[in-house]
């Protein structure tokens, strides 16, 4: 095992991600964009089931990649970094919807859009993983 | 908890990458170690003294048990 560039597993776990994740992103994203806000589709019954399983994919995957990532490294400090950035994207993920939802509630605020939370947690878990791997560096 | 890791480590001229790639984690767990960010499980501490070939309590110290020795 070379320490300098990473563990298989973190390996294994970056072609996860890019392999399976990103492309439903990518899914998510033509979904969203070009079927309900371009031609403004909206599916009812079966299709709209699967087009919400659709959606809601890319989290439930990278929840799979994350379990099989902490089944596979040995390295048990970097399973801590990974356990950590997971908590901040999941604290302010909530803190952030609660405190939007609040604000929609009490002030009749402007509508979050609920499918859309899922890439403030991605983009939070991105910014908590370079943190720590720069404060531990 | 302290760790002579460093002294240790600076006897046999190694770098903390090649403590990482015998203790085969990451030179960043061996930071975090040594700086004591992060305590490593017993498992990592045998093998630690297994490798400088010294007791577990000869490379680590309780800070608990040093402020209470030295309240008594």
């Amino acid at each position: 095992m070379n320490a300098c560039i990473g563990s298989p597993a973190q390996y294994r776990f970056q072609d996860r991600f890019l392999f399976f994740i990103v492309p439903l992103f990518v899914l998510d994203g033509i979904l969203d964009i070009w079927g309900f806000h371009y031609h403004h589709l909206h599916p009812a019954g079966a299709l709209a089931v699967l087009c919400a399983a659709v959606q809601s994919s890319p989290i439930i995957g990278f929840i799979v990649i994350i379990g099989l990532y902490l089944a596979e490294e040995k390295d048990e400090f970097q399973k801590s970094i990974l356990v950590q950035s997971m908590l901040w994207a999941i604290g302010v993920t909530l803190a952030v919807t609660t405190f939007c939802g609040s604000m929609e509630k009490y002030s009749q605020g402007p509508r979050v859009d609920i499918a859309s939370v899922q890439f403030l947690f991605f983009l939070v878990y991105i910014v908590a993983i370079a943190a720590n791997r720069w404060r531990y560096r | 908890m302290k760790n002579r890791l460093k002294v240790l480590r600076a006897e046999r001229d190694w770098s903390q990458g090649d403590l990482a790639q015998r203790l085969e984690v990451s030179r960043q767990s061996v930071n975090a170690i040594e700086t004591g960010k992060f305590d490593p499980s017993l498992p990592l501490a045998f093998k630690l003294a297994r490798l400088f070939e010294r007791p577990i309590e000869e490379i680590f110290t309780d800070e608990e048990e040093r402020t209470s020795e030295s309240a008594i």
